[in-house]
């Protein structure tokens, strides 16, 4: 499969929509072995899953169940000890950096020496966009993203929900078109969270990513996704894999009193529990 | 109270005068206060000068009270104050210069690489080991007396604090960033330029200012042992004439070149590290 110039990114999402939906990400048989202090343990076993164009999936499951280094293998930044894992098509290579994907992580990675717009434009500058564009697609994306008027300010001066924002800011304007997300919002206050879901849904509505997002909230999933991919205690293997069928727009305060949201969300908790209880007997 | 600006500057100033006064007239009031063997010897201005007579040496070491004119007096003394001065000046910079450029490069290297930090850790020890003022002699054997041996002298002392700062600067990045810096597209050498040097810049920092120093005592002790030029020799020229004053002169035209040097770095790395907390308020 042929990657489609950034020039015509929209097109190209529209045409994946058309052609039924074609697979962004496939994960297979994937397995994860560590060896701690001499010990061997799993801790992913057996994975299998795909990602569609346009989806936006939630990888759910207790803590420690290796969620994140499932995430971490598909972005090729950790290796795998079996199984494969293809984006459109082809094999991802560790330490090999796909320009078609974005990827977020849970701990604040912001350069703190470069200022709200330097961070947020780190990417363009050194791919060598030209400072005139720069500029332009900086400041748009510092509006997106609610920072007006912190554009020069650094990191340490903001609250931890902005510098989540500039995060996310500094990952969009490349325009991946997959996205991948480490419990990005793991670390944020309820309130910061629930702004942080508002600003994402936004963004996800009207752009449509691909996005692959880990988390341990089934709140959060719930309220963000289009799928949930529920994942046993560790060893990680799957466990449920749910569509969830709250219409879009969401808001992510009025989408908890919906039927859907509330019926998946028994439901998951249920299962979800049987895995804790597993992880605390262990 | 206590602590405002206008009393902490009294207390300094009370301190400068007592301190100044006892230089200038201890000596003779002892003598007539106390029994002879009581006689403080450190206040006696054969050891140690006196203000006033300090002052005299300045004018004219620094050609300011001379009967023939500044320039003519300038130009008549191949080591007054202002060259001397010039030339010491000089030579620190070089020595920091290439002592802070080499040991940035070298931490820099050694820093990204397991390999070669391993390979060379001994052999950085054992010459880290080595007292540098030790090598002085050798150097100007080799160098020959002029800028040259002093340049190298300061070289040698800058060189080690500055590489070892980098060294572990350059080891305290954060994994995440790099990794971020990668997922952005960072190439090897972007991910050095944008993120490993930005982040242990820091570090290079807390070395530079001690460096500077460094470099100062440096190019002094290489003039004490062998120069033509420059404040080191101008102490060793007064300490053959047991002239106390003109070597104070030089004592403290070299503290007004390190306070010079020491502000100079100051001010560069508040402008380079303005995104750190402690900068703030200058940036």
């Amino acid at each position: 499969m042929i990657a489609a110039p950034s020039q015509s990114l929209a097109l190209a999402r529209d045409e994946g929509r058309a052609a039924a939906a074609r697979t962004r990400i496939a994960v297979q048989g994937l397995a994860k072995r560590f060896n701690a202090s001499g010990r061997e343990f799993v801790a992913v076993d057996d994975v299998s899953f795909e990602v569609k164009q346009g989806e936006f999936v939630a990888l759910l499951g207790p803590s420690g169940c290796g969620k994140s280094t499932i995430l971490n293998m598909v972005a090729g930044l950790l290796p795998r000890s079996g199984g494969r894992i293809l984006i459109d098509g082809d094999t991802v290579e560790t330490g090999e950096v796909n320009p078609r994907v974005g990827y977020v992580f849970q701990r604040d990675t912001l350069f703190p020496w470069r200022t709200v717009e330097q961070n947020i434009g780190y990417g363009l500058e050194i791919a060598g966009v030209p400072k005139s564009e720069r500029t332009g697609r900086v400041a748009t994306a510092v509006e997106k993203a609610g920072l007006a008027g912190f554009a020069q300010s650094f990191p340490r001066m903001l609250s931890g929900g902005m510098r989540q924002r500039v995060a996310l800011m500094r990952t969009l304007i490349l325009e991946p078109e997959i996205l991948l997300m480490d419990e990005p919002f793991g670390a944020l206050d309820t309130h910061t969270k629930l702004e942080m879901h508002k600003t994402l849904l936004e963004i996800w509505e009207r752009e449509r990513q691909t996005v692959l997002f880990v988390t341990h909230d089934l709140g959060e999933a719930l309220t963000l996704a289009s799928r949930i991919i529920l994942l046993s205690a560790r060893p990680g293997r799957l466990k449920e894999d749910f569509d969830v069928a709250i219409p879009r727009p969401r808001d992510p305060v009025a989408v908890r009193e919906t039927a859907e949201f509330a019926r998946l969300y028994s439901h998951i908790w249920h299962s979800l529990g049987e895995e804790f209880r597993r992880t605390r007997a262990d | 109270m206590s602590n405002s600006r206008t009393v902490i500057l009294f207390w300094q100033l009370a301190i400068l005068a007592v301190v100044l006064v006892v230089w200038q007239w201890g000596f003779e009031w002892s003598k007539t206060l106390l029994p002879k063997a009581y006689v403080p010897k450190i206040l006696d201005p054969y050891f140690v000068a006196k203000p006033s007579l300090i002052w005299q040496s300045f004018l004219r070491l620094g050609c300011f009270a001379d009967a023939t004119g500044f320039t003519a007096c300038i130009k008549g003394s191949d080591n007054n104050l202002w060259l001397a001065t010039l030339v010491t000046l000089k030579n620190t910079w070089w020595g920091f210069l290439f002592g802070s450029a080499s040991g940035i490069a070298a931490g820099l290297v050694l820093g990204r690489s397991d390999f070669l930090s391993r390979v060379f850790s001994p052999y950085i020890v054992a010459l880290n080991s080595i007292p540098r003022i030790a090598l002085v002699p050798l150097v100007i054997l080799i160098f020959g007396l002029g800028d040259l041996s002093k340049i190298a002298t300061a070289w040698l002392v800058v060189f080690f604090v500055v590489f070892f700062n980098t060294f572990e600067g350059t080891r305290a990045v954060d994994r995440d960033q790099i990794a971020a810096a990668r997922l952005l597209g960072a190439s090897e050498f972007t991910v050095l330029r944008t993120v490993v040097i930005p982040s242990a810049l820091a570090w290079v920092f807390a070395s530079l200012l001690p460096a500077v120093s460094f470099a100062l005592i440096g190019v002094i002790v290489g003039e004490f042992i062998g120069a033509e030029r420059g404040l080191g020799k101008l102490i060793i020229e007064a300490e053959a004439r047991a002239n106390a004053s003109e070597m104070m002169v030089a004592i403290f035209v070299m503290m007004f070149v390190g306070i010079l040097l020491a502000i100079a770095v100051r001010s560069l790395q508040s402008y380079l590290l303005r995104w750190q907390p402690q900068f703030e308020a200058s940036a």
